[in-house]
């Protein structure tokens, strides 16, 4: 099993969404995330309290998924979040040991 | 299992009896069992049965066991009783033995006394105790004598046991507004329910009469549901569906989890309603008020310290005084005939951050509903109301017990403990709409129109109790409501943007490509100017504010700021250099074609009256007319102000704070002096108490400066309205050498927004280091206080 990782433009999650569930993906995590890349920040004063964190919003995703569909769950979060532009983010996938489904106590690939 | 348990279980499940007879009856089989443990202890010990008594305490003690409680009494006896612990023992283990839970103690009636001293829970538990077996005399003097001594000491003790209920319910929530309530422990539950009879029982505070015995029954109806099916007392999500369809009795059939969650929550505000008023005037009655006495009364206690004939009575506007720390009504005051009183009572007890008598509301909700449209008298109080930022909530929640904002805004009834079943919000949508519209106070220096907002946000989640898309059935209501309310057709239209549009910004903030221009073309087709963006995000901050921790992230904040910031770029670029120009009222235009020396004429107008005033214009006239108008204890609503040819017009539109407005003859007569420097303004308003004076909103005072105008700069000031503001403002414009050419002076609701087109001596626009001066001068003056 894969952990895929990815971090959007949050407008993008929408389409994101839609890719993998056309993939029969029917579970995924979703978080507000800050930070930069190549785009930086910009630095900007609002009501007194200037942001010059240089961090830019952006959505976190992440899917555990069969090794066999990671490939497909990231080629299709990649073309879905792509707009061509710079912060279009990043995807990434690491191995996961174990899964268990708290309710059932179903483990590995039947947790999914 | 055993009998008892059974019986019990079989008690509990009768349908056939009311929650209340139930309860009762439980009790009463309890009884009949301890009475038959209780005798048979005495004869197998061979102890003396007058020297004993079985006293039930707390619910049970009230008769209101639930399946779930545990049987709470208390074997008292006399000091010289023997083979106690064999009488004891005989009926505590056959309780232990049935597996009802059990919670004893066995004392003499000193014992008692002394833990009762030292032990809240004892008192609490004991004023209700009720004699069960044994002798009545020795449990009848336990009662008395914890009675007696709870009255004696409560006066010291109320302090300590008030920071005990704010401690559980900053720890536990407020029970009307928890998604999961504990009905025990959350406030305004059935704990705060045994703290009203202490209150009440203690006679140092009277508690008020209202419905609460109804609510208290409620609650233990549902905690009773919830005890039958093994649960405890709090109403968990996953349940609460189930619960709703057990308590048909109480709901109807096909109750849904939001009944039942509305039910609650009714209940609970009307005991936390209680319980507010309780503590308030506990705490006053202990004499220890510093930690809850507004800085505005302490100091309204202090001067009236001198007084000798009963309560002082002091006036805080037209038919309204401040009597023993809560606002009543003035003794000539007429609720039936004065339609105004009842939003001027509630706008003078949010701005003094004090309590509208109970009483007083019930007098007030005579008041309502109101004549349509309002008049300009019931709206600025209005907005005043809902401006005093956190000191509102207990007023609108003290309004809305009595049904007076129903009665005032009939729509506001389907939103009433509407629960939001949904972890993202943290409130029902009424309060929900309080606390958006305190939190846009803090904005009201953002926007040019602070009314707009704080009426916006007051009704922005209306369309809530309706069917359909909240937002745009929330601004068909608006724009009724806002008609209703005297708003023009402007403000109206304005009022049905921030209502239809408030999730506008974060939608698209959060779900669509900020570079793309057309995103910005998104916005600006329902947004139409700069003003009403500001608003619109002034209101959605303020929503986000009042939703919960998941909605107010800086991370959404972010978004949305840097859309409307895009926005505003926008906006400016495509902005027209070609403004209209102002229309200038008639008594303006009038008085600069007079001559000669300064006039004042006085004419009668909507919920006021109109001054004219026309002088040969002089350095820091304004300042002087303003500290005119203060001395004869007028407030400001607006005025225009110009300079034409070493001439001055001003037409003040004005409201008198007490009484008939006051003779013309009289105020131009002071004007012509103050002129000629025979009547020293600052001075005498310098004399005059500062009683009255309003305490300000939550955020600070803001001073624009605008050099874009081509023959002055504007000095635009937003601060929260008080005595001789004005005054203050205008005197300081000359001391930092300024010349007031024009004015456009708005009071909407407690906060002003006044822009002043100023020039140097010469009549030039100010340079960058004389404005930033001006601008350091006059905040300087609106901070000291």
């Amino acid at each position: 099993m894969k952990l895929v990782t990815a971090i959007i433009k949050p407008f993008k999650l929408d389409d994101v969404k839609t890719a993998v569930e056309a993939l029969d993906v029917h579970g995924m995590t979703v978080s507000e995330a800050s930070g930069f890349g190549r785009q930086r920040g910009h630095t900007e004063v609002y009501r007194g309290a200037e942001y010059t964190v240089e961090l830019v919003p952006k959505v976190r995703i992440e899917i555990v998924i069969d090794d066999d569909r990671a490939g497909d769950v990231i080629d299709a979060i990649v073309g879905a979040a792509q707009t061509g532009k710079i912060g279009d983010g990043k995807v990434w996938a690491v191995p996961v040991d174990s899964v268990v489904r708290v309710r059932t106590g179903e483990t590995g690939a039947e947790a999914l | 299992m055993n009998q008892q348990a059974d019986e019990r279980q079989i008690i509990a499940r009768r349908s056939d009896l009311t929650g209340s007879e139930r309860r009762a009856l439980l009790s009463d089989a309890t009884d009949v069992w301890l009475r038959g443990l209780f005798v048979d202890a005495v004869e197998s010990a061979k102890a003396d049965a007058s020297q004993f008594s079985l006293v039930a305490v707390g619910g049970y003690g009230r008769r209101e066991m639930s399946l779930g409680s545990d049987i709470d009494v208390v074997l008292v006896h006399e000091p010289s009783a023997l083979r106690v612990e064999e009488v004891a023992s005989s009926i505590w283990y056959p309780v232990w033995d049935s597996k009802i839970a059990l919670d004893h103690s066995v004392r003499t009636i000193a014992q008692a006394r002394t833990l009762a001293g030292d032990d809240f829970k004892v008192v609490l538990g004991l004023i209700d105790a009720r004699v069960v077996a044994g002798s009545t005399e020795l449990g009848e003097s336990l009662r008395s004598g914890i009675l007696g001594d709870w009255r004696a000491s409560a006066g010291d003790r109320l302090a300590e046991l008030h920071a005990t209920a704010m401690e559980r319910r900053s720890r536990v929530g407020d029970l009307a507004q928890l998604l999961e309530p504990d009905l025990k422990e959350a406030y305004g539950g059935l704990r705060d329910v045994v703290l009203l009879r202490a209150l009440a029982a203690s006679w140092t505070v009277e508690v008020p009469r209202t419905s609460w015995a109804a609510s208290v029954a409620t609650l233990l109806d549902v905690r009773d549901a919830l005890h039958v099916r093994g649960l405890r007392d709090r109403l968990s999500m996953q349940e609460q569906d189930e619960i709703a369809s057990d308590l048909s009795d109480l709901l109807g059939d096909d109750a849904s989890a939001d009944d039942l969650l509305r039910t609650v929550y009714l209940a609970a505000r009307d005991i936390a309603y209680v319980s507010d008023v309780a503590w308030y005037r506990a705490l006053r009655a202990t004499k220890k008020p510093a930690s809850l006495a507004p800085r505005v009364l302490r100091r309204l206690t202090r001067r009236s310290s001198g007084s000798s004939n009963g309560p002082e009575r002091v006036p805080l506007a037209e038919g309204v005084v401040l009597v023993e720390g809560e606002v009543s009504l003035a003794r000539g005051a007429k609720p039936a005939e004065d339609q105004g009183l009842v939003l001027r009572a509630a706008a003078a007890a949010a701005q003094a951050s004090v309590m509208l008598a109970p009483a007083t509301v019930e007098r007030l909700s005579a008041c309502t509903p109101v004549n349509e449209p309002w008049n300009n008298d019931l709206r600025q109080s209005w907005v005043s109301l809902l401006g005093a930022g956190r000191s509102s909530v207990p007023v609108l929640e003290a309004m809305d017990q009595a049904g007076i904002i129903s009665a005032l805004i009939p729509e506001w009834e389907a939103v009433r403990s509407l629960p939001q079943r949904n972890p993202m919000h943290e409130f029902t949508v009424d309060r929900h709409l309080v606390e958006t519209t305190v939190h846009a106070g803090e904005r009201a220096r953002d926007v040019s129109r602070p009314d707009l907002l704080l009426v916006g946000a007051f009704l922005h989640d209306i369309g809530k109790g309706y069917p359909g898309d909240h937002s745009i059935v929330g601004a068909d209501m608006t724009r009724d409501i806002g008609q209703r309310l005297g708003f023009s057709d402007d403000d109206i239209a304005v009022l049905e943007i921030l209502v239809r549009q408030h999730l506008l910004l974060p939608d698209i903030a959060t779900r669509r490509d900020l570079e793309d221009p057309a995103t910005i073309d998104a916005v600006l087709d329902k947004v139409p100017d700069i003003s009403t963006l500001e608003l619109l995000h002034a209101l959605t901050w303020a929503d986000a504010q009042a939703t919960g921790p998941s909605v107010r992230t800086s991370w959404r904040r972010r978004l949305i700021f840097d859309l409307v910031n895009e926005c505003k770029a926008r906006m400016r670029a495509d902005e027209s250099d070609e403004r209209p120009e102002p229309v200038e009222p008639t008594g303006v235009v009038e008085a600069l074609a007079e001559t000669g020396d300064a006039t004042l004429r006085l004419m009668p107008a909507d919920d006021g009256c109109l001054i004219v005033v026309s002088a040969p214009d002089r350095f820091g006239l304004l300042a002087t007319v303003a500290g005119v108008l203060s001395l004869h204890r007028l407030q400001v609503r607006g005025a225009r102000i110009r300079t034409s040819n070493g001439r001055a017009a001003q037409e003040w539109y004005v409201r008198p704070l007490f009484g008939e407005p006051p003779d013309e003859r009289a105020m131009a007569s002071d004007v012509r002096a103050a002129i000629a420097g025979d009547l020293d303004v600052a001075e005498r308003l310098g004399k005059r108490s500062e009683g009255n004076r309003s305490l300000p909103s939550g955020a600070a005072p803001k001073v624009l400066v605008d050099t874009s105008a081509a023959n002055h700069t504007v000095i635009e000031v937003r601060a929260h309205d008080e005595p001789a503001l004005l005054h203050r403002i205008t005197s300081a414009l000359v001391a930092s050498d300024s010349l007031v050419t024009g004015a456009k002076i708005d009071t909407l609701g407690s906060e002003v927004v006044d822009a002043f087109f100023v020039t140097d001596r010469l009549g030039s626009p100010l340079t960058a280091d004389h404005a930033d001066a001006v601008r350091t001068t006059v905040q300087a003056t609106l901070e000291a206080r």
